[in-house]
C-alpha cells in the first residue's frame, strides 16, 4: 500500500521540487525527474511482483451533505498491466530525455512537466472511482498542455497546446455530466461498488449515461469527433509526443472504458457506438498518414489509427483492445523515440523526404525502426501480430455471427486499416533509411548516444517480445514473471483471450481470413516498395495525383470546419453579444437610457419648484384644492 | 482558548480601524513610505490573528454550527465566527495583505490618504463577515463599499469618472433594497434585536407567510443580486473592476462581492425557505445567463483587465446555481468557490495590472512572447488561470464539481448548461495566457521586450500568498468543507430535498 502511494507521489514530489529549486539548474532537474522515474519503475515492478490479489485503499478527501470525495487507490489485474505500461515506458522516454533535451535551455521546465505527468497518470491508473479518476484526467491535460507549449515562442505550439487542453475540455464536458448521472443513479461512483451494483441489477446502467462517459474517452484518446489536437501536439518535444501522445495518456481514454466495460457499466448499444467510432478512425487516419510529410505526423496518425482500432477492440471484447493497447505503447513509443532520434541527428529535420539512407548512418536507431515498423504492421512473431490479429478476428467472428450490416462495416474498416498500416509505414521507413541522403542534413547525421540508444533497444525488444507473454505459457521467476512482462500484469489480457480465443477458432474459415489478412500485409509492403520505394525525396503520390494528395492531406477538412466555426461563429457570436446586448442594450439603452430619463424628469421637477413668491402661493392653493379633494372623495 | 481566540478576532478586525484612525491622526512628518509601513503592520496582524482565530475554531467544543469566540464588549458590535464566516475571514484577511503588500511596490501620490482608505476598507470587510447582527453587518459593508468610491475617483484610471458614478449609484441602490429586505426579515419575525441568532430563534416559533416570504426574499435576491453582479445587475463589475486601483479591485472582486452570496446564504434563505423556493427558477435562469452570455462576452473582450473583470462576473453565476440548488452539496460548493474565487481573481487581477503597467499595452492582441523575459510573472499567471479555469488541486475546482454535481437532481438541463461553463472559461482563460506570453511579441511589443523586467520581489509576495491559499485548499479542502457541512446539515432550508 505504501508502495503505491509513493509511486503516485513520488513524481509529484519531484516536480514540485524542480519548480522551486531547480529550474535554472542545467541538470539538476534531470536528475531528480530521472531518479523519480527509475525508483517509480522499481517499486512499481516489485509491487506487481509480489502482489497477485487486488489492493484497494479509501481515503475521504471531503464530504458536503451525501456527497463524498475519495481519494482511494484501487490496484488490480488492469492496474497492474497499465501501471506496467506506464511506468516502464515512462521510465525509458525519461532516460531518452536526458540525450534528447541536452541542447534545450529550459530542461527544468521540462523535467517539472514529465513528473507532474507522472504523477497524474499513476492517478488516473490507480483511481478507484471516477470523480478521482475525473480529477487526474485534467491533470494529464494540464501537463500535456504545459509539454506541448514547451516551444511556446512558436506559433504552432501556442496554438497546440491551447487547442488540445479546449478540446480535451469540450470531451470532459460530457465525462463529467456523465459521472455526476452515475452519481445521481447509483450513488457511488466507485468501481468495485460499481460493479456490485451491476451485478445485481444490470439495468441500472443506462446507454444515456455511457455516452456521456464515451465523450471522456473521445476527447482525451482523440477520437471522430474531437481528434483535431493530437497531430498538432506534435509541436511538443519528441519524448513527449512518446510518451504522452502515443503511449499512454491518449490510452487513458481506452483504460477507462476497458475499466467500465469489465464491470459492465457499458451497455450494448453504447459498445457498438465506440466500435464503429474506432472503427472509422481506424481507417480514416490511415489514408490521411499518407497525406503527410513530417515524420511526427505520420506517426500521430498512426497513433490515431491504432487508437480507433482499440476502441474497435473495446466494442469486440475488451481484452483485445487492453491487449493492443499494451503492444501499441511499445512499438509506438519505439518509432517516435526513433523518430526523436532521427530529429535529433538531423538537426530538426522532421520532412521524411528530406531525410534518406539513414540505415547506414544511424544502425542502431535504423534496427529497432525496422523491429517496431515490422510489429506494427503486424508481421506475426512481432508483438503487434498478436494483438491486432485477435481484434481483427473478433471482428470478422462478430460478422459472421451475427451478420448484421454494420458489423460487415466494422470489419471492412478494420481490415482496411490494417492493409493500410503497412502502406504508410513503408512510405515512411524506405524514405527515411533507405537510398540516398536527400538533404545535407541527413547527411550529417550521426548515431546518438548512450542515453538515446538504450532505451531505443530495450523497447525495440519489447515490441517483439511484448505479445509473447499473453500468448504463450513461458513462466520463470517462479511463475511470477512471464516472458518479459510479470505475470500479474499481463493475467487480465491472458485471462481473456484464453476464454474468447478457443471460441474465435470454432468459429469456420476463421483460419482462411488469418491468411487472407496476412496475406494483405504484404501486399501493403509490396505495394508501400513499388510507390514509394524508390521515390528519391518527392511524394509519389503528389506528383502524380496532386488531388488525392491534397484530400488526404486535409484529412478530412476537419481543422478548417472548426477554424471557421471558432473565428466566423462562435468568436463572431461573443462580439455579437458583447456588442449589441451587452454595450448597447444593457449598458447604453438600460443603464444610460434610465439614467438620462431620470435627469430629464429631474430637469422638469427643477422648472416647476422655483423660489419666486409667486409659485410659492401657486403651490400652496394647489396643496389645499388637493386635500380638500381628497377629503371630499374619500 | 477561548479568551485567546476572542483577543484574536477583536484584534484581526479592530486594527485596521485603529491605524487607520492613527494614521488620519499622525503627524505630517510620516511620509509614503511610513504610511506603506503601518498599513503592513497592520495586515500582517490581521492576518496573523486572523488565520490564528481560523485554526482555533478547529478545536472549539461548541462545535461547528453555532457561532463562536462572541464577543461582548458593552455597546460595541459583536462579533462571532461561523462556519461560514471563517472562510470568508481567512479570505478576507489573505486578500487585504496581498493587496497591502502589492500597493508598497506602486508609486501612489498623497499615500497617506491611500493607505488610511484600504485600511477602512479593510477593517469594514472583517466586520461584514464576522458580525451577529444584522445591523451591524451592513454598516461594515458600507465601511468597504465607501473607500472604493473615494479611491476609484482619486486613484483611478481612464473613464473613472463614470465608473465610479454607477457603481455607486448600482451599489447603494442594491444595499438599500437588501437593508429593506433585512428590516422586513427583522419585523416579521418578532425577534427583540437584528442578532442573527435571536431572529433565528424567534422564527423557530413565528411563521411568516409564504407569500410574504416571496416578497422579502426577492428584495434581498435582488438587492444582494446587484452586490454580486448577478445578471442583469452587473454592468457595474467590469468597468469598476478595470478602473479602480488595482488594491482596491482585488478587495473588492475578491471579497467584497462575496458579502452578498455569504448573506444569501448565512440570512437569507435559512430564514425564508419557502421564499427562496418560489425563486429558485429565476435565480437559475439569471445565473446561468450569468455563466454563459457574460462568458460569451468575456471571450470577446481584448482588454485584459476587462477580460479579467468580465470573468469575475461569469463565475459568479455558479455561486448562485449552487444557492439554486438548496442543497448542502450546492451551498457547500457555492462557499468553497467563493474563497477559490476571491483569491484568483485577486491573483489575476494583480498579474493583469502588472503586465499591462509592464508593457504600457492593455490590449491583448499587442502583446506576445513575454514568457522569455518573465518566466516567473509568466508561471503565476497560468497557476491563477488555471485556478479560475477550475483545474484541480486549486481551490475552485471543487466548488464547481460539487456545484455541477448538486445541480443535477435540481435538473439535469440546467446541468448540463452550468457545465458548459468549464468550457468557455478554458477558451478565455488559455486565449489570455497564449495571447500575453507565448508566440512572438507583436511589433508593439517588439521594441520593449527586452526591458520588460520579471515580477519583482515584493509582487512575488503578494501573489505566492494566494496562490498557496489556493493550493492548500485544493489539496486540502477539509478545512472548509468539514464546518460547512455541519452548519448546513443544521439548517433545515438545505436539508428538503430527495
Amino acid at each position: 500500500m505504501e508502495m503505491l502511494n509513493s509511486i503516485l507521489f513520488l513524481p509529484l514530489l519531484s516536480a514540485v521540487l524542480i519548480i522551486l529549486f531547480l529550474r535554472t539548474s542545467k541538470w539538476g532537474g534531470a536528475m531528480v525527474s530521472v531518479l523519480s522515474a527509475v525508483v517509480c519503475a522499481i517499486m512499481a515492478l516489485v509491487v506487481i511482483l509480489s502482489n497477485t490479489t487486488s489492493i484497494k485503499s479509501s481515503f475521504v478527501l471531503f464530504e458536503l451533505g451525501d456527497f463524498s470525495m475519495n481519494i482511494g487507490l484501487l490496484f488490480d489485474s488492469i492496474g497492474a498491466n497499465m501501471l506496467f505500461v506506464v511506468c516502464v515506458v515512462g521510465f525509458l522516454i525519461h532516460v531518452f530525455s536526458v540525450g534528447y533535451m541536452d541542447d534545450d535551455n529550459s530542461k527544468g521546465r521540462f523535467f517539472a512537466g514529465l513528473s507532474f505527468f507522472m504523477f497524474s497518470m499513476s492517478g488516473i491508473v490507480l483511481a478507484s472511482n471516477l470523480f478521482m479518476m475525473f480529477v487526474f484526467w485534467e491533470l494529464v491535460g494540464f501537463s500535456s498542455y504545459a509539454l506541448i507549449a514547451h516551444y511556446a515562442d512558436t506559433p504552432d505550439a501556442r496554438e497546440a497546446s491551447k487547442k488540445a487542453f479546449i478540446v480535451n475540455r469540450v470531451g470532459d464536458f460530457g465525462f463529467l455530466l456523465g459521472i455526476i448521472f452515475c452519481w445521481s443513479v447509483f450513488g457511488t461512483t466507485d468501481f468495485v461498488e460499481l460493479a456490485q451494483i451491476i451485478k445485481e441489477s444490470p439495468d441500472k446502467a443506462s446507454t444515456l449515461m455511457g455516452l456521456l462517459i464515451m465523450c471522456g474517452f473521445i476527447g482525451k484518446s482523440a477520437q471522430f469527433p474531437l481528434q483535431v489536437w493530437l497531430s498538432d501536439a506534435m509541436a511538443g518535444p519528441t519524448p513527449v509526443s512518446a510518451l504522452i501522445h502515443a503511449a499512454t495518456m491518449v490510452a487513458a481514454g481506452i483504460f477507462m472504458m476497458v475499466r467500465l466495460a469489465s464491470i459492465g457499466f457499458l451497455t450494448n448499444d453504447v459498445l457498438a457506438v465506440v466500435m464503429v467510432l474506432g472503427s472509422l478512425m481506424a481507417f480514416m487516419a490511415g489514408l490521411w498518414a499518407l497525406g503527410q510529410n513530417d515524420i511526427k505526423k505520420i506517426l500521430a496518425y498512426s497513433t490515431l489509427a491504432h487508437l480507433g482500432m482499440m476502441g474497435a477492440g473495446i466494442g469486440l471484447g475488451y481484452g483485445f483492445a487492453m491487449f493492443h493497447l499494451t503492444t501499441h505503447a511499445f512499438f509506438k513509443a519505439t518509432l517516435f523515440l526513433v523518430a526523436g532520434s532521427i530529429i535529433h541527428a538531423c538537426h530538426h529535420e522532421q520532412n521524411v523526404f528530406k531525410m534518406g539512407g539513414l540505415f547506414k548512418r544511424m544502425p542502431i536507431t535504423s534496427i529497432t525502426a525496422l523491429v517496431a515498423t515490422l510489429s506494427i504492421v503486424a508481421i506475426p512473431y512481432f508483438s503487434g501480430y498478436y494483438s491486432k490479429e485477435s481484434i481483427l478476428t473478433s471482428a470478422f467472428a462478430m460478422a459472421s455471427d451475427r451478420g448484421e450490416f454494420f458489423n460487415y462495416v466494422v470489419l471492412a474498416l478494420l481490415v482496411g486499416g490494417a492493409f493500410l498500416t503497412p502502406i504508410y509505414m513503408g512510405r515512411l521507413f524506405f524514405n527515411v533509411f533507405l537510398g540516398k541522403p536527400n538533404s545535407e542534413r541527413a547527411e550529417h547525421a550521426k548515431e546518438s548516444g548512450l542515453f538515446m540508444s538504450i532505451p531505443l533497444i530495450v523497447l525495440g525488444i519489447l515490441s517483439i517480445a511484448g505479445g509473447w507473454s499473453y500468448v504463450c505459457e513461458c513462466r520463470w521467476f517462479e511463475g511470477k514473471m512471464s516472458c518479459l512482462i510479470p505475470t500479474s500484469a499481463c493475467v487480465f489480457v491472458g485471462d481473456f483471450l484464453k476464454s474468447h480465443m478457443k471460441m474465435l477458432h470454432e468459429i469456420p474459415s476463421v483460419h482462411t481470413f488469418e491468411y487472407l489478412t496476412l496475406a494483405l500485409t504484404f501486399i501493403g509492403i509490396a505495394i508501400a516498395y513499388v510507390v514509394y520505394g524508390r521515390c528519391g525525396g518527392r511524394d509519389t503520390l503528389e506528383e502524380s495525383a496532386p488531388v488525392v494528395y491534397k484530400v488526404l492531406n486535409k484529412h478530412g477538412w476537419f481543422d478548417d470546419i472548426y477554424n471557421w466555426y471558432v473565428a466566423k461563429v462562435q468568436q463572431r457570436i461573443a462580439v455579437l453579444l458583447s456588442v449589441v446586448v451587452d454595450l448597447s442594450l444593457i449598458e447604453l439603452l438600460s443603464v444610460r437610457g434610465f439614467g438620462v430619463v431620470c435627469a430629464i424628469v429631474g430637469q422638469g421637477f427643477k422648472r416647476l419648484h422655483d423660489c419666486s413668491a409667486n409659485s410659492q402661493v401657486k403651490w400652496f392653493v394647489a396643496g389645499i384644492v388637493f386635500v380638500f379633494a381628497l377629503v371630499i372623495f374619500s | 482558548m477561548e479568551n485567546i481566540s476572542e483577543i484574536l478576532l477583536n484584534s484581526a478586525i479592530y486594527a485596521p480601524f485603529v491605524f487607520a484612525i492613527m494614521l488620519t491622526f499622525s503627524w505630517k512628518f510620516i511620509g509614503a513610505k511610513m504610511s506603506g509601513g503601518i498599513a503592513l503592520l497592520s495586515s500582517v496582524i490581521s492576518l496573523i490573528c486572523g488565520l490564528g482565530v481560523c485554526g482555533c475554531f478547529f478545536f472549539t467544543p461548541e462545535g461547528y454550527n453555532s457561532f463562536v469566540f462572541a464577543s461582548r464588549l458593552g455597546i460595541l458590535p459583536e462579533f462571532a465566527l461561523s462556519a461560514l464566516s471563517m472562510p470568508m475571514l481567512a479570505l478576507a484577511v489573505i486578500v487585504s495583505f496581498s493587496a497591502t503588500v502589492y500597493s508598497l511596490s506602486l508609486e501612489i501620490k498623497n499615500a497617506k490618504l491611500y493607505y488610511i482608505l484600504l485600511l477602512v476598507m479593510q477593517g469594514g470587510l472583517f466586520g461584514a463577515f464576522t458580525s451577529t447582527n444584522l445591523l451591524w453587518i451592513y454598516m461594515f459593508h458600507e465601511f468597504a463599499l465607501i473607500p472604493t468610491f473615494i479611491a476609484m475617483v482619486l486613484w483611478g484610471s481612464v473613464g473613472k469618472r463614470m465608473a465610479a458614478m454607477q457603481m455607486a449609484i448600482y451599489l447603494t441602490l442594491g444595499a438599500l433594497v437588501s437593508l429593506i429586505g433585512i428590516i422586513a426579515v427583522y419585523a416579521s419575525s418578532l425577534a427583540s434585536d437584528f442578532s442573527i441568532v435571536s431572529i433565528s430563534s424567534a422564527l423557530t416559533t413565528q411563521h411568516i407567510d409564504a407569500s410574504w416570504q416571496k416578497t422579502i426574499f426577492g428584495l434581498l435576491l435582488f438587492g444582494l443580486g446587484t452586490l454580486v453582479s448577478l445578471f442583469p445587475f452587473y454592468t457595474w463589475a467590469p468597468r469598476t473592476y478595470a478602473c479602480a486601483p488595482t488594491a482596491f479591485a482585488m478587495l473588492h472582486a475578491g471579497v467584497l462581492k462575496k458579502f452578498g452570496l455569504f448573506v444569501l446564504i448565512q440570512v437569507a434563505v435559512p430564514f425564508l425557505p419557502e421564499g427562496c423556493f418560489q425563486w429558485v427558477n429565476v435565480i437559475a435562469v439569471l445565473a446561468l445567463v450569468n455563466v454563459i452570455f457574460i462568458g460569451l462576452v468575456t471571450m470577446a473582450q481584448r482588454d485584459l483587465k476587462l477580460m479579467v473583470s468580465y470573468s469575475s462576473v461569469a463565475h459568479m453565476g455558479l455561486c448562485f446555481l449552487g444557492i439554486a440548488s438548496m442543497s448542502v452539496l450546492g451551498v457547500g460548493g457555492a462557499v468553497f468557490l467563493m474563497f477559490g474565487h476571491g483569491l484568483s481573481v485577486a491573483l489575476m487581477l494583480m498579474l493583469s495590472n502588472i503586465i499591462v503597467n509592464r508593457t504600457n499595452q492593455w490590449d491583448m492582441f499587442k502583446m506576445g512572447g513575454m514568457y522569455k523575459q518573465t518566466p516567473i510573472l509568466a508561471g503565476f499567471f497560468i497557476a491563477g488561470t488555471m485556478a479560475s479555469l477550475g483545474l484541480p488541486m486549486f481551490a475552485n475546482f471543487w466548488g464547481e464539481i460539487t456545484i455541477l454535481t448538486s445541480l443535477w437532481d435540481f435538473s439535469p438541463t440546467v446541468c448540463a448548461l452550468a457545465t458548459t461553463g468549464i468550457v468557455i472559461s478554458a477558451i478565455y482563460g488559455l486565449r489570455a495566457v497564449a495571447r500575453v506570453f507565448m508566440g512572438k511579441p507583436s511589433k508593439e511589443l517588439t521594441e520593449r521586450i527586452s526591458s520588460i523586467a520579471d515580477i519583482s520581489k515584493i509582487e512575488r509576495v503578494a501573489a505566492i500568498v494566494l496562490v498557496v491559499a489556493l493550493v492548500f485548499v485544493g489539496v486540502c479542502p477539509k478545512v472548509i468543507s468539514e464546518p460547512a457541512d455541519a452548519l448546513l446539515k443544521s439548517l433545515p432550508a438545505y436539508n428538503q430535498g430527495k
